[in-house]
């Protein structure tokens, strides 16, 4: 059994192999240890697909928009399987006044930062997705968001490391990280102690319990969300979809059904079950939901409904940093239920930071020690 | 949000006497089964069970379905169809659609009794129209009146092959074979042997190959395989069918026990995912119980009697029964299950080839590998005597836990004994008068009245007969033995049906005196 | 612990690749023994990658036939490979429906 690499990485989502992967692009050997016995059993398998700069805290907007620029376009050539990557914008909604506040600060921010978004009318909204309802007031568009498919896509990754000699192991939980005169080298599960030069923590919130073994504390929480899919439908639109709120999202996949995100109100009670469920009335609430934006999806029928359980963080953004005060460990995690289409990005600047010190976007805004109080 | 101490979901044999020992019990109870009709599978079985009087043996499958629904009603349980569960929630908590709308119901007890699917094998064109499930069959036949097809290639020798087999025979369908990759059959000699006489060919050892067709079945290739199931070239058969029947096992159907993160397990013997259970039937979770075929695929008997521990059960840890109460009532239905579960088919000796019966007898090997007993070999079992007079003739050849032929001689002709399994055995010489009630009460219609000296020269035959047209009196036809092969001329001399039959009529016929242990069943000409 | 890497034999093409095993998104033998040989050693893997259980019968018909071809490419018994979930609404249901909650 092999123990030693340069890198280990903990968790194998769409975060963990990529950056396993970029790194072994580079040509280190890397070891993934993963928790559960499934790739990219967490928010990973379970998001709504987004691959959006829009709507992001402008801290992640550098990290977001090289990943746009950079990794998504030839993301499908790459890892030889089908991102079902599409770039065809992202309308994010609002039904009140309040909701077209919150867009307009969002919209803002992101084109200080240089993004193409903006704010368009109700008018303008319906020009772009003519099944949407009068419910909707107006919304901001960014033409260069989109979707993909996050179940292929991390499993792409995954696969695409293993060819190149990426060590995967599943059903092996990270029991505690260890450092060696100062410097972070171990890593323990109940069943072999791993040694490396460099750990990357991308384990969602299961991250949290082993940086806190080490003294290091990124604020997060564990929050349900729920996501259900609908049957095939004939194409009707092909933008990303989102709220002012970010109560309702989603998108029609190439297959034909659309899977959309939504919101009960309830999530933050949620009983915590090792194996998240949907709650009973999720799809319920949520089909009530669509059919406010979509009249014309009522008959659609809903297939299945899922749970997963989302990092949030304190200020809502990610983290993608190298731990100063302990060297050889870098973290990735806290992407607030929106890590999917960061992820790629994050994974290809922490191999670069790793192997070469330096990272292609400005992920400074992304580190573990930003974090300051109210006053 | 309704509450209810006791929430069963599936109305089949298992739900149904689960919900019934609760209600007696005092529970508020109430089931829910997505069909338009309630008995789950029992509606569908047309032939008469077997077992003992407790076990509802001699009663058809649907009577005993239309005798539950009467309980349930009677002692209070609350019976909601064209409900769909779709989930099972924390808290004990389901989702029903029912109508247009959606509710919310809670149990202080659930009990899941959802039953289980039939399996599929693909072969090459097995998407093509034709296609179906022995069950999807049966469905058809005998909930819709619907024949399935005309000529019928059946895959699979287990219980549900033969019985299927059997009634798309009586639904008019030919059977054109009766296929398994096994070395044996895997169902009852007696429904085997009852497929077998009316000409239905077995090919045990065999799979099929492919579908012929482009849009709907019209042929099927079937081909030997060797002792690791693979095919052996150049031993293709060829039969011209317009439907293939899959009757490969069962699935259990236990998607709502997954959802609710109870312990599963997959047992390969149970019939694949089911919960981990006690042996009242309680999973992993308190006061969620499964009971029936998706706890572990058995049969409907069993099912009855699962279902009936899993109520007791609740009602006792929900406090609506006291101890000494309910141990005797579950220690009783152990019994009854334990007594069911010996034999030959006990599920211990699932995948064993038993060479011999309880008795020394060596066990029919023609039987297990064509579907009827040689007639060489009948003569060794002691159903079968040799004497003056009418009397019965018992081809009943494995020991089964059944009895109905015991009771059914006021004469005490027939003795099984109290060891349920024990072939029966014929009195040498019976005082049998010939009344023909135990011909009528062998669920395994493998009883025959025999007057070796019916008239110089001729024999008689009295045979169970489950099949429209009757033959009439004075009909001419040809007697064929138990391979379902033409060995004589036969001339029906008496048609008998009597309410006490229960709709299997008694036809006799007369043959040459040679051949009164060769012929079984007739064939008009 | 589960090695991801270890060998489990090259791919070896069969006579029946083309057979379709998930009829409700035309999913093959051949597709689903090669997706094996990519890393996809679980049901959930697989049926996150092909699609297959995730048409509208999620898995009733095809289940057990893919469960057994993994576990053939990896050669273990299929009651050792690691099952997929179930989840609810255990039959497709028209938004309509699911939206319209009523009293019981």
């Amino acid at each position: 059994m092999k123990t030693t690499a340069d890198v280990i990485v903990i968790g194998a989502g769409i975060v963990g192999c990529s950056t396993a992967y970029y790194l072994a692009k580079k040509g280190m050997s890397v070891i993934v240890l993963e928790g559960s016995n499934y790739i990219g059993n967490g928010g990973s398998s379970r998001n709504g697909g987004g691959v959006r700069q829009s709507g992001r805290n402008p801290k992640e907007l550098p990290l977001m928009i090289w990943g746009v620029k950079n990794i998504w376009p030839h993301l499908s050539e790459e890892l030889g399987v089908d991102t079902e990557y599409k770039q065809k914008g992202n309308l994010r909604l609002g039904k009140t006044d309040r909701h077209l506040g919150i867009l307009t600060k969002l919209t803002e921010n992101a084109v200080k930062c240089g993004l193409d978004v903006k704010m368009i009318s109700a008018a303008e909204v319906k020009g772009i997705n003519p099944y949407l309802s009068d419910e909707v007031v107006g919304a901001s568009w960014c033409a260069t968001d989109g979707h993909a498919n996050p179940l292929t896509t991390t499993l792409g990754f995954y696969k695409k490391a293993r060819e190149l000699g990426v060590q995967f192991y599943t059903d092996c939980p990270v029991v505690q990280l260890r450092t060696v005169c100062g410097t972070m080298r171990q890593v323990i599960t109940s069943e072999a102690v791993f040694e490396a030069e460099a750990v990357v923590v991308a384990a969602g919130f299961e991250s949290k319990p082993l940086l806190d073994g080490v003294g290091i504390n990124i604020p997060m929480r564990k929050v349900k969300l729920e996501c259900l899919v609908t049957e095939a439908e004939p194409q009707m639109f092909e933008q990303m979809l989102g709220t002012a709120e970010a109560d309702f999202y989603g998108h029609q996949t190439k297959h034909g059904s659309f899977v959309f995100g939504g919101h009960t109100g309830y999530e933050r009670y949620a009983i915590d079950y090792a194996n998240p469920s949907s709650s009973s009335s999720f799809a319920s609430c949520t089909s009530r939901g669509i059919m406010k934006y979509f009249p014309i999806l009522k008959d659609a029928k809903i297939v299945r409904a899922w749970a997963g359980f989302m990092d949030e963080c304190a200020d809502e953004v990610a983290t993608v940093s190298k731990i100063d005060e302990i060297p050889g460990l870098y973290v990735e995690c806290s992407f607030t239920g929106h890590g999917f289409g960061i992820g790629p990005a994050a994974g290809y600047n922490t191999a670069e930071l790793i192997t070469t010190g330096k990272t292609p976007a400005d992920i400074q805004p992304l580190r573990y020690d930003r974090f300051k109080t109210a006053m | 949000m309704k509450r209810y101490n006791l929430i069963v979901v599936g109305a089949g044999p298992a739900g149904l006497c689960a919900g019934i020992e609760a209600a007696k019990r005092g529970m508020s109870v109430i089931v829910f089964d997505e069909n338009e009709k309630p008995g789950g599978q029992l509606f569908k079985q047309i032939h008469k069970f077997f077992g003992s009087k407790e076990h509802k043996a001699k009663i058809r499958g649907f009577k005993i379905g239309e005798q539950l629904l009467k309980e349930a009603a009677a002692t209070g349980v609350e019976v909601r169809l064209n409900a769909t569960v779709t989930g099972l929630y924390p808290d004990k908590e389901i989702m029903v659609k029912h109508g247009d709308g959606m509710y919310h119901y809670k149990g202080d007890s659930i009990i899941i009794a959802t039953g289980a699917a039939e399996n599929m094998v693909p072969f090459e064109n097995w998407t093509l129209p034709g296609v179906i499930g022995a069950g999807a069959a049966q469905t058809l036949m005998n909930l819709h009146g619907i024949k399935p097809g005309n000529r019928i290639l059946m895959l699979g020798s287990g219980n549900v092959g033969l019985v299927v087999s059997f009634q798309l025979l009586q639904a008019g369908c030919e059977v054109a074979a009766l296929v398994d990759a096994a070395p044996r059959i895997g169902g009852y000699g007696v429904h085997a042997a009852k497929v077998a006489r009316t000409g239905v060919p077995f090919y045990l050892s065999h799979t099929i190959i492919k579908a012929e067709g482009t849009d709907h079945v019209t042929g099927v290739i079937i081909g030997e395989v060797d002792d690791h199931f693979k095919p052996i070239p150049g031993t293709e058969k060829q039969f011209d069918v317009d439907t293939i029947c899959i009757a490969v096992g069962l699935s259990p159907m236990s998607q709502l026990l997954k959802m609710s993160g109870c312990t599963m397990e997959d047992n390969p013997r149970r019939g694949g995912e089911v919960p981990v259970v006690d042996e009242y039937g309680e999973t992993s979770i308190p006061q969620l119980f499964a009971a029936g075929d998706v706890s572990g695929i058995e049969e409907a008997s069993s099912a009855m009697i699962k279902g009936k521990m899993a109520g007791i059960r609740a009602a006792y840890e929900l406090g609506f029964c006291k101890e000494t109460e309910t141990e005797n009532s579950l220690e009783k239905c152990t019994a009854d299950l334990d007594s069911l579960r010996q034999g030959m088919f006990a599920p211990g000796n699932k995948g064993k080839l038993i060479e011999k019966t309880e008795e020394g007898i060596p066990v029919s090997m023609n039987l297990l590998t064509k579907g009827f007993v040689a007639d060489g070999e009948i003569i060794h079992f002691p159903g079968v005597t040799s004497q003056k007079g009418i009397h019965p003739v018992i081809e009943c050849t494995q020991n089964i836990p059944c009895n109905p032929c015991q009771d059914a001689c006021v004469k005490h002709c027939i003795k099984i004994g109290s060891h349920i399994t024990s072939l029966p055995v014929v009195e040498n010489p019976a005082p049998c008068t010939g009344c023909g009630l135990c011909v009528a009460s062998c669920s395994g219609q493998a009883i025959f009245l025999v007057n070796e000296n019916y008239e110089p020269g001729f024999a008689s035959i009295t045979m169970p007969y489950e099949f429209l047209p009757l033959p009439e009196k004075g009909d001419k036809g040809k007697g064929l033995g138990r391979d379902g092969k033409t060995v004589c001329d036969a001339e029906i001399i008496d048609v008998k049906s009597l309410p006490a039959f229960d709709h299997t009529n008694l036809v006799t016929m007369k043959v040459p005196a040679e051949f009164v242990m060769k012929a079984r069943f007739f064939k008009a000409v | 612990m589960n090695d991801r890497l270890r060998d489990i034999g090259p791919f070896v093409p069969g006579r029946d690749d083309d057979l379709l095993i998930c009829r409700c998104e035309e999913v093959t033998k051949g597709e689903i023994r090669q997706a094996v040989h990519e890393g996809m050693f679980t049901m959930p893997e697989i049926r996150r990658y092909l699609r297959c259980g995730m048409g509208l019968c999620q898995g009733q018909t095809c289940a057990r036939l893919v469960k057994g071809i993994i576990a053939s490419e990896l050669h273990i018994a299929p009651s050792e490979v690691e099952p997929a979930s179930s989840r609810g609404p255990v039959r497709p249901t028209e938004m309509s429906t699911l939206g319209n909650e009523e009293e019981a």
